[in-house]
C-alpha cells in the first residue's frame, strides 16, 4: 500500500503545493520559493517512482479508495508513464527556475506560481492516470491553467491568444467526452486496462470506431497536429516566456503520450490509425518547416518548429515497430529539453531588447551584447537541427535507422517508409536553414534599433535555466546510452499490453467480481 | 425515445458549432455552452453497462446506472468554471481591444 502510494504522489504534491501557495499570496518571495520546493519534491518523487518501476519490472498501480480496478480510478505508473512524468517535471523545474529569475510582470502575479503548479499537476496526472474520465479532468486542468497563464501575459494580445486557445481546446475536451461516452456504451468501462481487455475480446462494436475518431480528434487538438494546429503559433508566441517554454515542449506531449497508448494498448488492431499518424506527421513536418522559415518572430519560429518536431514523433509512432517506438520516445524526451531551452533563450533576448518583443526586427543584432546566450543558442540550434554531438542527433539517428530497418520487414508497405524517410531528410535541412537564419540575424547583423538612441537593457532574465537545459542536451548527446536503453525497455513493456492489463486488473480477475468478457 | 434524444443531441451540437463559428465573440462563448449541454445530454443517454441498464429509471423500482450521472455532474462543474472564465476573458477583450468582432481582433500575425 505505501509503495503503491508512490504512483499518485508526483501529481498530488504539486496540486497540494498549489493550494498552499495560494494561501501564501501576500508574500510573493515566500510563495515562489514554496512553489519551487514543491516542484523539486515532486521531481524527486517521480524520479524515485521511475527507479522503482524500472527495478520492480512491473507497473505500479494505485487504486483510489482501494476499490478494485474497473470500479475505482486506477493510477498506473508503467515505464512509459513514469518516463514521461520525469521528463515533464524536469522541464517544469527549469521553468520554475526561469520564472524566478524572470523580469516579466506576469510572474509577479500572486496566481502565477499556483497556476504553474496546477499545469504541472494536470500534465503529470494525465500521464499517470489509467482511467479515461480522470484523463478528461486532468486535460481540463491543463487547459484552464494554461489559458489563465497566457491571459495574464505582458503581451497586449495575450487575451486574444488565450481566448482562441480556450475555445478550440474546450471543443477538444468535449470531443473527448463524446469519445468516452461512446466507449462506455460499447464496453461499459472507463478503465484503460479493462477497456483494452474488452476491445480485444469484441473488436467489432459499431460505436468503437466513432469513439476512437473522437479520441483521435481530441489528442490531435491537444498536440496541435495538422489539421488542428492553427491556434498553436499564436498561443505559444503570446504566452509569458516561462509558460510558452512549457507549453511548446511538454504540454503538447500529452496527445503524443495518448497516441502511444492508443496504438499499443487501447486499439492496437486499428491499422488506419497508424496510417493517419504517418500522413498527419509528414504534413506537419512540411507545414511546420515552411511556417518556421517564413516567420518574423523568434518565439513564433520555435512554435512552428514544434509542429515539425511533433510530426517526426508521430511518424515514429505510426511506423509502430519496436525500434521506431523507442526512437519516437527518445525524440519526445530530447525535443522537450531542446525546445524549452530555445524558447527561454528567445525570451531572454526579448527581455534584453529595448522593446519587449521577440520579433526579429527588434532583437536583430542584440546578440552582440549577449555572447553567452549566443553560445547556448548555437548549441541548441545544432540540437534542433540534429547535428552531433547534441541529443537531437541521437533522436534523429535512431528514427532514421528504425525506418530503414523496418522498411525491409514491416507491417506496412514499403512506400510508407521511403517516402517519409526522404521527407524527413529534406525537413531536417529546413530546420538547419531556419535555425541558422535566426542565429545570423541575431548575432551577425548590426544592432539598429527603430529609435536611434535606444539601448539594450543591462540586465534581463537569468540564463541559469536555459544553460542547465542545454547542458542536459549536451549530456544526452554525448552519453545517450541510458536514455536509449530506457526507451528500448519501455518499448518492450508497451509492446506487451497483457502485462499492463494484468497488473491493473489482478484483483478483479482473480475474485468473483470479474466481469464477463465477450458477452452482451 | 432514443430517436428523439439522438435528434436533440445532433441539433444542439450543430447549433453549438454554428454559434461557435460566428464572428461575435459573445455568440461563440454561448456556442460553447450549447455544445457542453449537447455532451451532457449525450452522456445521460449513453445508458450503462453494454447499454442494458439506463442511467435514468423509467419505472418505479428499476435500477439505474449512476456512473453517467457522476460524469455529467463533473462535466457540468468543469464547463461552469470554463464559461465563467470565458466571460472574464470577454470582458478583457472588450475593454482592451474595444471590439467584439473576432475578425477585428487580429493582433497576432507573424
Amino acid at each position: 500500500m505505501t509503495q503503491t502510494l508512490l504512483a499518485i504522489l508526483p501529481f498530488v504534491v504539486p496540486l497540494a503545493g498549489a493550494v498552499i501557495a495560494l494561501l501564501l499570496r501576500d508574500n510573493l518571495r515566500l510563495q515562489s520559493l514554496w512553489a519551487l520546493g514543491a516542484m523539486l519534491t515532486a521531481l524527486i518523487l517521480s524520479s524515485f517512482l521511475l527507479f522503482m518501476v524500472a527495478s520492480a519490472g512491473q507497473p505500479l498501480v494505485f487504486q483510489m479508495g482501494a476499490w478494485p480496478a474497473p470500479f475505482g480510478i486506477s493510477i498506473v505508473a508503467d515505464l512509459l508513464s513514469a518516463t514521461m512524468a520525469v521528463m515533464v517535471q524536469v522541464v517544469f523545474l527549469f521553468g520554475f527556475i526561469y520564472a524566478l529569475g524572470s523580469k516579466d510582470k506576469a510572474t509577479h502575479y500572486p496566481t502565477f506560481y499556483p497556476l504553474f503548479l496546477t499545469l504541472c499537476a494536470g500534465l503529470t496526472g494525465g500521464m499517470l492516470t489509467g482511467d479515461i474520465f480522470n484523463l478528461f479532468v486532468m486535460v481540463e486542468l491543463i487547459v484552464i491553467s494554461g489559458t489563465v497563464l497566457t491571459a495574464i501575459s505582458d503581451d497586449r494580445y495575450g487575451a486574444e491568444a488565450a481566448y482562441k486557445y480556450f475555445m478550440i481546446n474546450v471543443f477538444g475536451t468535449f470531443c473527448l467526452l463524446f469519445g468516452i461516452g461512446a466507449l462506455y456504451i460499447g464496453y461499459g468501462t472507463l478503465n484503460m486496462a479493462d477497456l483494452a481487455r474488452h476491445i480485444a475480446a469484441r473488436p467489432n462494436e459499431p460505436i468503437l470506431f466513432a469513439g476512437v475518431v473522437f479520441l483521435t480528434i481530441t489528442f490531435m487538438i491537444k498536440s496541435a497536429i495538422v489539421p488542428f494546429h492553427f491556434w498553436q503559433p499564436d498561443f505559444h508566441t503570446a504566452a509569458p516566456t516561462p509558460v510558452s517554454a512549457m507549453l511548446s515542449s511538454v504540454v503538447v506531449k500529452l496527445g503524443v503520450y495518448m497516441f502511444f497508448r492508443m496504438t499499443t494498448l487501447i486499439v492496437p488492431h486499428m491499422t488506419w490509425l497508424h496510417g493517419l499518424l504517418i500522413v498527419a506527421g509528414i504534413v506537419g513536418i512540411i507545414f511546420g518547416g515552411f511556417g518556421a522559415t517564413g516567420t518574423h518572430n523568434a518565439k513564433r519560429m520555435f512554435a512552428y518548429s514544434t509542429l515539425a518536431q511533433i510530426g517526426f514523433i508521430l511518424v515514429g509512432i505510426g511506423w509502430g515497430t519496436p525500434l521506431s517506438l523507442a526512437a519516437a520516445l527518445i525524440f519526445t524526451v530530447n525535443h522537450a529539453l531542446i525546445k524549452s531551452a530555445m524558447l527561454m533563450l528567445s525570451g531572454y533576448l526579448a527581455s534584453r531588447a529595448p522593446v519587449k518583443s521577440a520579433s526579429f526586427s527588434v532583437i536583430k543584432g542584440t546578440g552582440k551584447y549577449a555572447p553567452f546566450a549566443g553560445v547556448l543558442f548555437f548549441l541548441g540550434g545544432m540540437a534542433l537541427a540534429g547535428l552531433p554531438p547534441m541529443n537531437g542527433f541521437i533522436s534523429k539517428l535512431t528514427l532514421f535507422r528504425s525506418g530503414v530497418v523496418a522498411s525491409q520487414a514491416g507491417p506496412l508497405s514499403e512506400t510508407s517508409f521511403w517516402l517519409p524517410l526522404a521527407l524527413l531528410g529534406v525537413s531536417s535541412i529546413m530546420t538547419l536553414v531556419y535555425v541558422f537564419r535566426a542565429l545570423m540575424k541575431i548575432w551577425w547583423e548590426p544592432f539598429e534599433p527603430d529609435n536611434a538612441g535606444d539601448k539594450m537593457k543591462a540586465r534581463g532574465d537569468l540564463l541559469v535555466a536555459p544553460a542547465g537545459l542545454i547542458a542536459l542536451c549536451l549530456l544526452f548527446g554525448l552519453w545517450g546510452g541510458p536514455l536509449v536503453n530506457l526507451a528500448q525497455d519501455t518499448t518492450a513493456w508497451i509492446s506487451t499490453p497483457e502485462k499492463y492489463v494484468q497488473a491493473v486488473m489482478k484483483e478483479s480477475l482473480s475474485s468473483h467480481v470479474a466481469w464477463p468478457v465477450g458477452e452482451k | 425515445m432514443e430517436i428523439i434524444s439522438a435528434l436533440a443531441i445532433g441539433a444542439l451540437f450543430g447549433l453549438g458549432i454554428y454559434q461557435l463559428l460566428r464572428r461575435n465573440v459573445i455568440r461563440s462563448a454561448i456556442g460553447m455552452v450549447i455544445i457542453s449541454n449537447a455532451v451532457n445530454l449525450f452522456l445521460l443517454s449513453i445508458g450503462a453497462y453494454n447499454g442494458v441498464v439506463e442511467s435514468y429509471a423509467k419505472a418505479i423500482g428499476q435500477r439505474s446506472d449512476a456512473l453517467p450521472q457522476a460524469l455529467i455532474l463533473t462535466a457540468i462543474v468543469i464547463s461552469l468554471g470554463g464559461f465563467s472564465f470565458v466571460l472574464a476573458t470577454l470582458f478583457v477583450i472588450s475593454t482592451r481591444y474595444r471590439t467584439g468582432d473576432s475578425d477585428e481582433i487580429r493582433g497576432l500575425t507573424n
